[in-house]
Formats: structure tokens, sequence, C-alpha cells
């Protein structure tokens, strides 16, 4: 993966995940942050950092961009969620607006 | 809903339930073709002509026409006349001998009650729809046999048989066994309802005697009512009804035939014929209105005229069409095929609406909801209280801490004890929204003071109350809740039957400089007049909604909206009959600003209600018709108007919608969000295309009852955005407008501070 295409989100405790940029584009809320004019520092640096969310979440929420481009891909599967983490995530989806 | 076919259902004719059981009349005509009719016996298959647009069983009509085929074959063998249609019948009868039960009761509902009684009439609903051409030829004679039947069940005033005869006309005499089994035809536009007579004795016995099956009828031979109960009385038998109905029937199928036949293979045909009828109700309404009152403001006639004058001049290019009817405006419009939506290709589903289904699956282990926003909290409920997995301890989360906005749209599940429970504890001073939908179990007047009302401070943040259906809260009750809730900005008392006008002044005396939001919906016991004058003192209310309430007359409308109409934003006047076209014309030159009209079920209303709207309310955002009688023209001008701000437009049950609604549509409603063509039969799969593809925000499209609509135009659109619910079945749930999420529809709270 080049450098351009990706994205790096980082979660509360600081774990990184470099993902594509076309999977974080998914998360109407990053794509906002990238795309828009305003020469925000995440656009910049290509790097978006995520206080309130955790490892896991964020994790979970990667899987759920791959998850994504598969499925209007035409690949249509069952995205698993643990019941433990149902809570959060949804929250945080909420947030990403994803 | 009934259930609803599409159109690729196996050829499959509808055919009437000829059990003994009375299939209850629908409550609207259209919905009596989709209601489900129970299986029948079918012995031999014939090959059904197709019928897609109606949904029905083949069985149906088999008994039936075996039933005829049966008394048929008993007078045919008696008579020598050599019979083309017989001997086929013979066949039949023979083949399905076995199966013939000669079921008494035919019940076939079509289109509506049938009245029930003695009357038995040969009446079409719509009767412009009847038939203007030839009358039918081979194998009406079936419909002789449907009569009798319909006598036994009109003796117990339930069901109607219709005769069917789309195709006799294209039919040979090789398929009139098939067609026999047409014999209960069923309108399937919806818009008739024949209710077939067992007829002459005389005429059974000349037409079985003679040559049956090619006996031409003309439609003028449809009986009149009056010979029909005299012959009621002669030869009750089962061979003499078998005769009488097949001969009702082939006089009626001449009326129906070509009718159905049109507009079953050529659509052109079908607008002709439709916009033929609807022509005609314009036309009329036209002299009426020219006569009686000629106030349209000069924009909206200008824009009626060049809507009529649009088809007078396709009617003048094209000389004369089939028989001299006006041709319909034509809507050309070509499916795009492969362009756009994609039929198999899905949007993923957000992984907000994943992981809130796998939290209310398991909702039980939820252990708190704290730091869940508000939103969040409201989707949670509206999906549990659906699935009415909804409970106390659940109720108990919501509830912890210092909740700000409680939205239940369903309380039926509360009792009142778990109420006062949950209640008592709950720390209220930071609540600003209280919604408890449905709470008649668990709300009443002894219970407020302790739970919602505990002190005159308890409600003081609260800005929006909804206590729909709350049938025990009395204006005691009310004045206890209101007296702790100072700061109210939106009541919702819907259903609350119990409540009168003194509610009103309850809520006028110390929430008249704040209200902003009254729904009043169904409150039977409250008396419009004895409440005009404390509505009048709500100084600033934006919306009111008196749906339901049959005592709103025009004085009503009239009083009230001279005094505060100018800041009325939304008027739901939904199933007030008694209004008439003053009243619009009082709304449209008072209510300036008004954004949202719901004047569905509101039967007097004519076109010069449009006339009134186009010219006054500039700023109509939402219109929500149902039921009402207004014209395709009407509609249309109104449209080209002020179709451009319009974002919201309903047109359920409009029946007489039709290609100048769908052309104005197309032209002129850019921002349009949501449209409910619902029951709206004379659109095509070309209207609709053309209104899909050129609407271009249109998210929400809804399509109850319309079984014209085929794949043609579902997969031929290229509208990618759309949702297009009440076709095939759909999740019915989905379409349903969730609650208003924020506490006020038009205003923000923070404003008004």
């Amino acid at each position: 993966m080049k450098k351009e295409d990706t994205v790096k989100l980082i979660s509360a405790e600081g774990m990184e995940f470099v993902i594509d940029k076309e999977a974080a584009m998914v998360s109407q809320t990053i794509r906002n942050m990238l795309t828009s004019p305003g020469g925000f520092a995440e656009a910049e640096h290509g790097e978006v950092t995520f206080p309130e969310i955790s490892s896991v979440i964020l994790e979970k929420i990667c899987q759920y961009f791959y998850w994504s481009l598969q499925y209007s891909r035409g690949k249509e599967t069952e995205f698993h969620i643990e019941p433990e983490l149902t809570l959060e995530l949804m929250m945080a989806a909420n947030y990403l607006h994803t | 809903m009934p259930v609803l076919r599409s159109r690729d259902i196996p050829p499959a004719p509808p055919k009437p339930p000829k059990s003994r059981s009375n299939v209850d009349p629908p409550a609207t005509p259209t919905q009596g073709r989709e209601q489900p009719l129970p299986a029948a016996r079918l012995s031999s298959p014939h090959s059904l002509p197709p019928y897609p647009k109606t949904a029905g069983s083949v069985s149906g009509s088999a008994p039936s026409s075996l039933r005829r085929s049966l008394r048929l074959s008993s007078k045919g063998s008696s008579n020598a006349g050599d019979q083309v249609g017989l001997p086929e019948v013979e066949k039949c009868i023979e083949s399905r001998n076995g199966d013939v039960s000669k079921k008494q009761k035919l019940s076939v509902d079509v289109d509506g009650g049938f009245e029930s009684g003695g009357s038995r009439v040969l009446s079409l609903r719509s009767g412009e729809k009847v038939i203007k051409g030839s009358p039918l030829g081979d194998g009406d004679d079936g419909g002789g046999g449907g009569c009798d039947e319909v006598v036994e069940s009109n003796k117990k005033g339930k069901s109607i048989v219709e005769s069917e005869y789309i195709e006799k006309s294209k039919r040979n005499n090789e398929k009139e066994s098939v067609d026999r089994k047409r014999r209960f035809s069923r309108e399937e536009k919806g818009k008739g309802k024949l209710v077939v007579e067992s007829d002459l004795e005389s005429k059974h016995e000349n037409l079985v005697g003679g040559s049956v099956p090619d006996v031409e009828l003309p439609a003028e031979e449809v009986k009149s009512p009056d010979e029909q109960p005299s012959k009621r009385s002669n030869g009750r038998t089962n061979g003499g009804r078998m005769e009488r109905f097949r001969d009702t029937a082939r006089r009626n199928a001449s009326r129906f035939a070509y009718f159905n036949a049109q507009e079953e293979e050529e659509e052109e045909d079908n607008n002709n014929l439709s916009m033929e009828a609807e022509r005609e109700i314009p036309s009329v309404e036209e002299q009426i209105e020219e006569k009686v009152v000629e106030d349209w403001p000069g924009p909206f006639s200008t824009a009626m005229k060049i809507i009529r004058d649009r088809a007078a001049n396709l009617n003048v290019r094209q000389g004369s069409s089939s028989s001299g009817q006006a041709p319909s405006v034509q809507i050309k419009w070509v499916p795009q095929k492969g362009k756009g939506k994609d039929g198999s290709k899905r949007l993923p589903p957000s992984l907000l609406d994943l992981s809130l289904r796998v939290l209310v699956d398991n909702a039980d282990a939820i252990v708190s909801l704290d730091h869940v926003p508000d939103a969040m909290r409201h989707k949670l409920c509206r999906m549990l209280c659906d699935r009415r997995q909804m409970n106390t301890n659940l109720l108990d989360l919501l509830l912890s801490g210092s909740p700000t906005e409680i939205r239940l749209k369903e309380c039926s599940w509360l009792t009142e004890d778990k109420f006062t429970e949950c209640f008592e504890k709950c720390d209220t001073s930071n609540l600003t929204v209280l919604q408890l939908d449905y709470c008649g179990q668990c709300l009443a007047d002894y219970n407020i003071p302790s739970t919602l009302a505990r002190s005159p401070t308890s409600l003081l943040a609260l800005t929006t109350l909804s206590l729909t259906g709350a049938y025990r809260l009395s204006d005691a009750g009310l004045s206890v809740l209101v007296s702790s809730a100072p700061a109210l900005r939106s009541v919702n008392l819907s259903q609350c039957s119990y409540l009168t006008h003194g509610a009103i002044e309850i809520l006028a005396s110390s929430l008249a400089s704040v209200l902003l939001e009254l729904f009043i919906d169904d409150c039977q016991s409250i008396d419009a007049m004895l409440m005009l004058p404390s509505l009048k003192k709500l100084e600033h209310l934006e919306v009111l909604s008196v749906a339901g309430l049959e005592s709103v007359t025009d004085k009503f409308i009239k009083e009230f909206i001279s005094a505060r109409g100018a800041g009325i934003k939304e008027l739901i006047l939904s199933g007030c009959g008694k209004l008439t076209d003053s009243s619009l014309k009082i709304i449209a030159e008072t209510c300036s600003i008004l954004r949202a009209l719901d004047i569905g079920n509101i039967p007097k209303l004519t076109d010069n209600s449009f006339g009134y709207l186009a010219s006054g309310c500039r700023s109509l955002e939402s219109l929500k018709l149902c039921r009402n009688a207004f014209s395709d023209d009407a509609i249309a001008a109104f449209l080209e108007m002020s179709g451009e701000i319009l974002k919201e437009l309903a047109l359920n049950n409009v029946g007489k919608v039709g290609h100048n609604t769908a052309l104005s549509l197309a032209r002129r409603s850019k921002n349009l969000v949501s449209l409910d063509l619902s029951w709206c039969r004379n659109l095509t799969d070309e209207a609709m295309g053309l209104i899909v593809d050129s609407c271009l925000s249109l998210r929400v499209l809804k399509l109850f009852g319309c079984t014209q609509i085929t794949d043609v135009f579902l997969y031929g659109h290229s509208n990618a955005n759309v949702e297009i619910i009440g076709l095939k079945l759909s999740p019915l749930l989905v379409h349903i407008k969730g609650p208003v999420e924020s506490p006020l529809q038009y205003s923000s709270v923070s404003s008004l501070i």
C-alpha cells in the first residue's frame, strides 16, 4: 500500500490503524475531514485521532469499512458483531457517521 | 395492508372465493381486490388467460364455473339446439364433476361493500367506466349462472358477484370454458362494483334455449333492477340459477369486457378510458364552477387553462381516436434498463443500524445507558417498542440519572403499578422531552401527583409533552400536570377522549404565551366551538392538529384563522368532514407562512380549494391529501404554480390523479423528497417512470395499492436514491415516519427563552 492511499487512525490508547483511504471514506466524518478544503491537519498528515474511541472498537470499525466495500462490490456476507461491543460501537458509529 | 401481488405472479385470474364464508367487505373499494382468497378447489388445469393486475386465485372461479357448467349442461342437454359452447362446457363439467361443490354462496368482494339486502341492483360504482364499445360475444352466458349465487349471498347481504368477462371478446369458442371460469369478474381498476342479480328467467330460458354462447349482447341489455325481484321468486332451483347467472353475466360482460380488455392489453386505451372518465368530471365540475364560483385568482386559472388546452390540443392534432375519446396526455418515458439503479446491487447497511440491531437483540444484557446520547436512546426505544420487547428494566435504565429526553412511542405494556414505581424515583428536573404514547393504561388522574407532578417545579424544563391515548386523564388531571410544567411548548393530547374544552382553557390560562404546538386529534369530547375562545388566546400557536374532530366546521376555521392564522405553520385538518372550500379560502388568505397542510378525508373540498391554495400559501412545503375528490387538472395546475418548494406530497387514494399530475410533478417538483401515490390507479408505468426520473430529490415513493405498476417501472427507472415502498412485500414499519427528533418542529427551544 502506497503512502498516499492510506490513512492512519489512532485510537484512545494510541494504537494506530493504517487503512486504505477508500475504506476510511466509508465514514462520512472521516471523508469530510480528509477532503474538505481548509488545511486541516488530518488532511495534511493523513492521520486522524479519536480520543474517545477505544482500540477494540476502532479495530471493529476498520473491519466494517472493508466489509462495506466488499458488500458494495457485490459480495454480500454477514458482519458479525459481538454483543459486548454493540453499545460502544453504536456510539462510535454515530460519531463517525457510518 | 392487504397482501399485494405484483404483476409477475403466474397467471391467475382474480376469482372470488367460492366459499360459504362471507368475505368481509373491505374498507375501501380498492382493497377488496386484495383480499386473500380462501383456497378453493380447482380440478382441471385450465389455461387461464393471464390477468396479472388482479389478485385472486384461479380456484375461485373453477367451482363457480363448474356449477354454472353443470346447470348449463343440464339445460343444454335438454335443449336440442346446438349450442356451440355447451359441448365444451360439458367437457368441463365431466372433468370436474368430482370437484363440483355447489356452494350456495358466492362471496366475491369487489371494490368495497355490497349494499345488502333486497336491492339487487346491477350497479357499477364508477359509472363512467361502463363499456363504451361493442358488446361481448362469446361465452358471455356464463355469467348468468353466477346470479343465483349472488342472490343467495345478497340475502346474506355480504357478497358481490362480479362477472369477469375480460377477455371474452378475444376468446374464441374453444376457450369458452375458460371464459366461463372468469365469470366472476372484478373491475381491475377497482372502481366498479358489479352486483349481478339473478335476472329475468325468461331471458335465461331464451338464451339457454337458443344459441347460447354466441349471443351478442348489447350493453343495453343489462337488466334493470326492477325486473329482478320478480324473477327471483321464480325458479330458484339450482338448474335455473345457473342459467340466470350466466345470462346476467353474459349481459353484463359487455359492460366489463371492453373496459377490462382495453385496460389490460393496451395501456394507451387505458389512458384514454381513464382520461376520458376524468375529463368528464373536470368538465362537469368546470361548468359548475363557472356557474357558481369563478373566483380563482388569475395565475391559477391560467394554469388550469393551460393544462386543459394541453389535452385539447392533442385531441385536435390526433384527430379522431378510437372512439372519439379525448386522448390522454402522452407520457413519453422509456425505461432505462441497465442504467442507474441496478436491482441487484444494494447499499451496505450502516454500522449504526447493524450494531443497533444486535443491541436490540441483546437488550436484556444492557447494564447501563449512561453516556448514550438521546438520539441513540430514542432509536433504541423505538426498535424495542416496535418489537414489544420494552420492559421495566429498560425503562429504569432510561430513567436513571437525570434523563433529558424520554421517548416511548408505545406504553401499552406498562402497567400502572410499574409506571408509578418507575417514575416515583425518577429525577425529572432536567427532562425536556417526555413522550409516553398510548399511556392510557398507566396514566390516570390520581397517579400524576406522585409521579410526574410531584412538585410545582418537577417538570420545570419540560418543553415537549406527549401523552396520547391517555383515556383516563381528565381536565383536572391535566391541570395538575400543567401546573408543574410552566414552560411547555408542545403538547400532544391526541386520543385523550376524556378531555373536554376545559382542557384547552387550562392550557390557555397557563401557557398562553408559550405554547407553540397543540395536537388534539380524536379528542372526541372536545367541542370545537366551545374551545374556540381559549384557543384564540394561544398567542404564538404554530401547529394545530384537530384531525378527526367532527365538530370542526367552517365557522370554527373562519374564526380561529382570522384570529391566529397569521402565525400558523402547520395545520392538520384531516377527517374534519364538515369543512368546505370556504375554509380553504380563509386559510389561503390568512396563513401566509403555512408550511404544512393536511386536508385528507375531507370529501366536500373541490378544485376551488386548489385555486385558493395556489394563490395563497406560497410557502407550502408539505401537502397531504387522502381520498379527496380533486381532479387531475387541478392538482396539476397547483403543482405548476407551487410545486417548486414542495417537499412532501401525499396523494393517497386521490383517484383522479393521472397524467397531467405526473407531467407537472416531473417538470416542477425538483425539491420533492417524499411522494405518496398509493391507490392512484390511473398512473401507468410510464407516468411513474417519468416522475421518478425527473424528481431528483425524491427519496421515498409510496405505492400501496398500485397494482398496475409492473417491473417495467420498478427495474427500468434510473433514480438510484428512491426507495419504493408498498409494491413488493417490504418491511412495513420501515416507512413509518419516526418521531420528530427535535423537541419542536419549527422553532428551536433556545430561541424562545
